[in-house]
């Protein structure tokens, strides 16, 4: 059901798909913010180790080592960029009252699809493809062949298939828990949601790109 | 005995039902007539109980919330759905008592 509440009743196979695309059913506000912040500093720690960069909204960049805080500053501008503008969207759409407790509790959830790429980019074999193809694009040579092992690709293209699904779960998620926070359905949810992400995007990476260019390595 | 569910609306037409007649369940005396139900009893059972578990929360959403076991915002929603209910009820009761010229 699309009526950003009334569904999950049901049997466990229900429960569970209600979890794993509508948690927000069950959990908002305070509870939501406390899982949802955690995981968000847990990404940006698994980050730093596997140089994992969230630097915009639906961004996921691999290779460059900065300083751990830009790591942690990356998810959390991407929480309050899109956090501040689904409020802004919630409040002109929606004909009930919006708490932005639910709002920003239920966006911070949403985010914890991306602790699972931060993990997933740790692998050795995703690793060193990045770090080839970050060699080969400083060269200024041809991106392919890399000089590294078949398994290594495998593992690469397995790891791009994981934030695909992993951003994906995340824009899907986004999208319920701006549903049920502010009670909006219908095509009018639909587009104030996408010109809300897209703004979001536009904020993040105005804000992220400067960070970035100030801490990055001379090459 | 069995606990039957009051229909609201006419199965076949799908208009509101009206009650016609009533009877005391002390002495049997019927009173007949043409009764409009209630607003609350065309609600759904569903929604009538979340009307009455409402009152008894005293207006608590949280305290709702964590009766059904949802977050606060669902509950609020569905509180939203009725309080929509409600009024499209009021209307069309409205329309049907206006006089006809």
């Amino acid at each position: 059901m699309t009526d950003g509440g009334r569904q999950a009743d049901g049997g466990p196979k229900r429960r569970m798909w209600t979890w794993l695309f509508n948690p927000f059913h069950y959990l908002a506000g305070g509870p939501a913010l406390g899982i949802g912040v955690v995981a968000i500093a847990a990404a940006g720690l698994v980050g730093a180790a596997s140089r994992s960069h969230f630097d915009g909204v639906l961004d996921f960049h691999s290779g460059l080592a900065v300083p751990l805080w830009v790591y942690l500053v990356e998810g959390f501008v991407d929480w309050l960029a899109s956090g501040i503008l689904l409020l802004a969207a919630g409040k002109l759409v929606s004909r009930t009252h919006v708490r932005a407790l639910d709002v920003f509790g239920t966006q911070a959830l949403a985010r914890a699809p991306m602790l699972l790429t931060a993990v997933a980019a740790l692998l050795p074999g995703f690793q060193r493809v990045t770090d080839e193809l970050a060699r080969a694009i400083l060269r200024g040579g041809a991106l392919w062949p890399l000089d590294v092992g078949a398994q290594d690709v495998v593992v690469f293209a397995l790891v791009l298939l994981v934030t695909l699904m992993m951003l994906v779960w995340m824009v899907a998620l986004m999208y319920r828990a701006y549903a049920v926070s502010c009670n909006v359905t219908g095509a009018r949810a639909v587009i104030s949601f996408i010109v809300a992400l897209l703004l979001a995007e536009a904020a993040s990476k105005a804000a992220l790109i400067p960070i970035l260019k100030a801490v990055a390595p001379a090459p | 005995m069995l606990n039957k569910a009051m229909p609201s609306t006419c199965p076949s037409c799908r208009q509101d039902l009206t009650v016609v007649r009533l009877r005391c369940g002390g002495c049997g005396t019927s009173v007949e007539g043409e009764f409009a139900l209630p607003i609350l009893a065309r609600l759904e059972g569903e929604e009538q109980l979340l009307a009455v578990n409402f009152l008894k929360a005293s207006g608590s959403l949280k305290e709702l919330a964590r009766q059904y076991g949802v977050s606060y915002p669902t509950v609020r929603n569905r509180l939203d759905a009725l309080i929509d209910r409600l009024s499209s009820l009021g209307k069309s009761s409205a329309e049907t008592e206006e006089p006809q010229p």
